[in-house]
């Protein structure tokens, strides 16, 4: 199985693809389904997107964290920054039941988190943004 | 992501083809735009080498089904991925987009 691995990642779009590829490598040898390893590889996008784009508002740059382990039949990732508090989680559910002229473009990054995890947990500790999620893999119940 | 453009039965395919994330979709919007403004009315984004899109495709394809309706025109998408299948999904976009199983059945739609 493999080890932990602890990303440390700028707040630039441009760290995406180096993120896509090391989770891809990280999940490989736990053998995902397609399904789980897009799910994953969504997840992760969505939320590190939203750290990038809102999380740091002085137009510095900064540094945060996105750890992954896993376990036989199940991953986990563990998004860490130090922007101010702010629980993406607790952002009102998207209606996706409206028609095309009333859906609204944005908040369907967190949507899809929460549907695509089965754990999805945040936390403010130690002035750090903390975020959990975690997904079961090759899930017949899915 | 890669974008291959084609003409069928007078409808503007844009063939997409890797992951459709944050980074790429940027340039997809401009490809729209283009599309648009030269008169394009019927465009079917053909998804069959899609294998990845994030909520930053989804916002980029729902802005282009918004900007072709409001030109009167129309957009479809054809031969989606079972990934990409399973994102329209949970997102309810299989409910608001024209869906179709080729890339022949959409143009003709």
């Amino acid at each position: 199985m493999s080890s932990p691995l602890q990303l440390t990642l700028a707040n630039d779009l441009a760290e995406i693809p180096r993120l896509a590829a090391a989770v891809e490598t990280f999940c490989e040898p736990f053998e995902p389904s397609m399904k789980d390893g897009m799910a994953l590889q969504l997840a992760l996008e969505e939320i590190v997107t939203n750290v990038i784009n809102h999380g740091y508002s002085d137009g510095q740059p900064h540094a945060f964290t996105v750890a992954l382990s896993g376990e036989p039949g199940r991953i986990r990732a563990v998004i860490t920054d130090d922007a101010p508090a702010y629980d993406p989680l607790a952002r009102a559910d998207v209606d996706t039941s409206l028609p095309l002229e009333d859906r609204a473009i944005g908040g369907l990054g967190v949507h899809l988190v929460k549907k695509l995890m089965d754990v999805s947990h945040y936390e403010r500790r130690d002035g750090k943004n903390i975020l959990t999620i975690e997904r079961r893999l090759n899930d017949p119940s899915r | 992501m890669d974008i291959t453009e084609s003409q069928l039965n007078g409808s503007n395919v844009l063939a997409l083809s890797g992951r459709l994330d944050g980074l790429a979709s940027p340039a997809l919007d401009q490809k729209i735009d283009v599309l648009v403004a030269s008169g394009a009315r019927s465009v079917v984004f053909d998804c069959s080498a899609l294998n990845y899109v994030s909520s930053a495709g989804l916002r980029s394809f729902l802005t282009a089904a918004k900007k072709l309706k409001a030109a009167g025109g129309r957009c479809s998408f054809a031969a989606l991925t079972p990934a990409v299948h399973e994102v329209f999904e949970l997102s309810g976009f299989l409910t608001v987009l024209a869906i179709y199983p080729t890339p022949a059945a959409a143009a003709n739609g």
